[in-house]
């Protein structure tokens, strides 16, 4: 039907529909890519994200420290925000406390205890509990600072310690109030690596701040804010408004995520726009090829051929193109996700070396959706001229 | 195959020549069967008329109907099958595949509904003495050997109506007569209906009806 006519405009719509399928289709796998990289980057509990914000300690609010606390109605008004899914306020300790490994170590510094509703604790263990009367104390230490007293630990002739044996040493903890001073023992029962702090049960910081401290503190320095998602702009804005400061890597990564996802939403678009203009240069291409057979096509169905057989055999012809440049570009897909994973990713585990089933679902609908509108179209044509 | 048309009319056409005509304007019934001579002198709407019969224009007043169902209201897929199954034609300007040698043209028709098998073709071929011509390319034939090939075609389909166009302006008066013959012999064992439009009135047909348009 077509011997050899206008064979450049049929090239050139086979590859920019092969480059419009390619690009889209990188496109969705990074995409998809990015959203696996940063899922597993954030620390998440029950698919939410946790972050704790402080005010903004400025040279006018420096030394007022009820200016730097959060109080009751302001706790109250972050609760009502729709984007916060739960606040814990990070209740602080109000007297001196020491912390000393007694004889076990030649160690004792002054340190600071906080109490947060269990909740927010990735990392809780059964025995985190405190009855009044008990001596015991369990502790929740922050990876972060563990990894400080090991670092500074040589310097100080102490013995760096890993996580199991820091684990089995117990420690005194010395309160002093006014005019009373107690000692508890205490041991770290876990780490968190969500809470950078030295967490203690609350109804024991409750307590002891009642008795070693006659203020009866109700305000929070720090704020926990359990979120649906921590890269809601809403959420950045009202921050920003409020004048509070959000832990800045977690932001940083939630930037990135959505400078990137823009990127690739770009990329993808323009993918799909190429796509869409091969397929229409493709249409006038078959329009051609129509136009050109049309007296060839008009005696057929004047012999009786009908021109739904006639559609379906002049575009039948393509399908196995189709099918060809679709296998090509998601070929190209895999080597590029391949090589991703292996050179640019090193093989993290969060990735894999093969391309999502939803790319290989977007490629079969891509070879549905270009052999179904050219059916439509030869089928338009046919019954024009018959 | 019943065909009837209804106060039929080409648009382009005064409403006087209904006065004039046995065709144009008046209610006609043919049957299976039926041998009918259409005598047409130039420009009297003979090709329009066969055009109309075979849907391939539609530019006219009034109704056709096979079997009691309007042609107007036949899909394109319709179409195709009354075509294909029912209703075979011989065209004045025959109409092949240029490209394609005779027995290609041929083969293309044979197969969308095969009443006969391809030793037939050699077999009419022979008859109307083109045998010869079967594997020249159509454009290279002359238009009597076209036109005894588009004769051929029209006959490898089973059908309960031929119509026919000057089926034999190309031809002279024996082989005319052969065609004649052959068309008369395969049309008796589909016991169809013949509509044959020619200039004058055409010697050799047994005609059993006759009409001026």
């Amino acid at each position: 039907m077509y011997t050899g006519t206008n064979a450049s405009s049929r090239w050139f719509s086979y590859i920019g529909l092969g480059i419009g399928v390619l690009l889209l289709l990188c496109s969705v796998q990074m995409f998809i890519n990015i959203q696996q990289l940063l899922k597993e980057g954030s620390i998440r509990k029950d698919g939410f994200d946790f972050v704790s914000i402080t005010k903004n300690i400025t040279n006018e609010t420096m030394g007022q420290p009820e200016k730097n606390l959060f109080h009751a109605d302001e706790i109250e008004a972050v609760k009502k925000q729709p984007f916060i899914a739960e606040v814990s306020p990070l209740l602080a300790n109000d007297f001196r406390v020491q912390l000393s490994a007694g004889n076990v170590l030649p160690f004792s510094t002054d340190m600071f205890l906080e109490a947060l509703d269990n909740d927010f604790i990735d990392t809780l263990p059964p025995n985190f509990t405190w009855k009044e009367g008990e001596q015991h104390i369990p502790i929740i230490l922050s990876s972060d600072f563990f990894e400080i007293y090991n670092i500074f630990a040589p310097g100080q002739g102490l013995p760096q310690l890993s996580k199991e044996t820091a684990m089995g040493i117990p420690v005194q903890i010395a309160c002093y109030g006014r005019d009373n001073a107690l000692t508890f023992s205490g041991r770290i029962v876990a780490f968190s690596d969500r809470v950078n702090s030295v967490l203690v049960p609350k109804n024991f910081l409750q307590w002891a701040n009642k008795t070693f401290s006659q203020k009866d503190r109700q305000d929070a320095s720090r704020l926990f804010l359990k979120l649906k998602d921590v890269n809601d702009p809403q959420l950045i804005r009202y921050l920003d408004a409020q004048h509070y400061v959000i832990n800045r890597d977690k932001t940083l990564l939630g930037r990135n995520k959505i400078v990137l996802q823009g990127i690739f939403s770009g990329l993808g678009i323009f993918g799909l726009l190429v796509v869409i203009l091969a397929l229409m240069l493709f249409s006038f291409y078959l329009q051609l090829v129509v136009a050109r057979s049309r007296q060839n096509l008009e005696l057929l169905l004047t012999l009786g051929y009908s021109p739904a057989w006639l559609g379906k055999n002049v575009s039948n012809q393509f399908v196995p193109v189709y099918i060809f440049i679709v296998l090509t570009a998601l070929i190209c897909t895999q080597l590029m996700q391949w090589a991703f994973h292996r050179f640019i990713m090193f093989n993290r585990p969060e990735l894999s070396s093969l391309i999502n089933w939803i790319v290989l679902l977007l490629a079969g609908v891509l070879v549905l959706m270009a052999i179904v509108t050219n059916a439509r179209l030869v089928k338009k044509l046919l019954y024009r001229l018959g | 195959m019943k065909l009837e048309i209804k106060n039929l009319l080409p648009v382009y056409f005064e409403e006087e020549r209904k006065s004039t005509s046995e065709i144009w304007g008046k209610e006609r019934s043919f049957s299976n069967g039926d041998l009918v001579n259409i005598v047409a002198p130039s420009g009297t709407g003979k090709t329009s008329l066969i055009h109309f019969l075979y849907k391939m224009r539609e530019s006219y007043s009034g109704s056709i109907l096979y079997d009691g169902q309007p042609l107007s209201q036949f899909s394109k897929e319709a179409i195709a099958a009354l075509r294909k199954d029912h209703v075979s034609i011989i065209l004045q300007d025959m109409r092949l595949f240029e490209e394609q040698t005779i027995l290609e043209n041929l083969e293309i028709k044979r197969q969308l509904n095969p009443y006969h098998p391809q030793e037939r073709i050699i077999e009419m071929a022979k008859r109307l003495g083109v045998d010869h011509r079967l594997n020249a390319l159509a454009k290279n034939c002359s238009y009597g050997e076209q036109q005894r090939a588009v004769i051929i075609r029209a006959l490898l389909q089973p059908f309960g109506v031929l119509l026919m166009d000057e089926p034999f302006s190309h031809l002279d008066h024996a082989n005319a007569q052969k065609a004649i013959d052959l068309i008369l012999e395969e049309t008796a064992g589909r016991k169809a209906l013949v509509l044959f439009a020619e200039l004058e009135k055409a010697t050799g047909f047994p005609a059993t009806h006759l009409y001026h348009l």
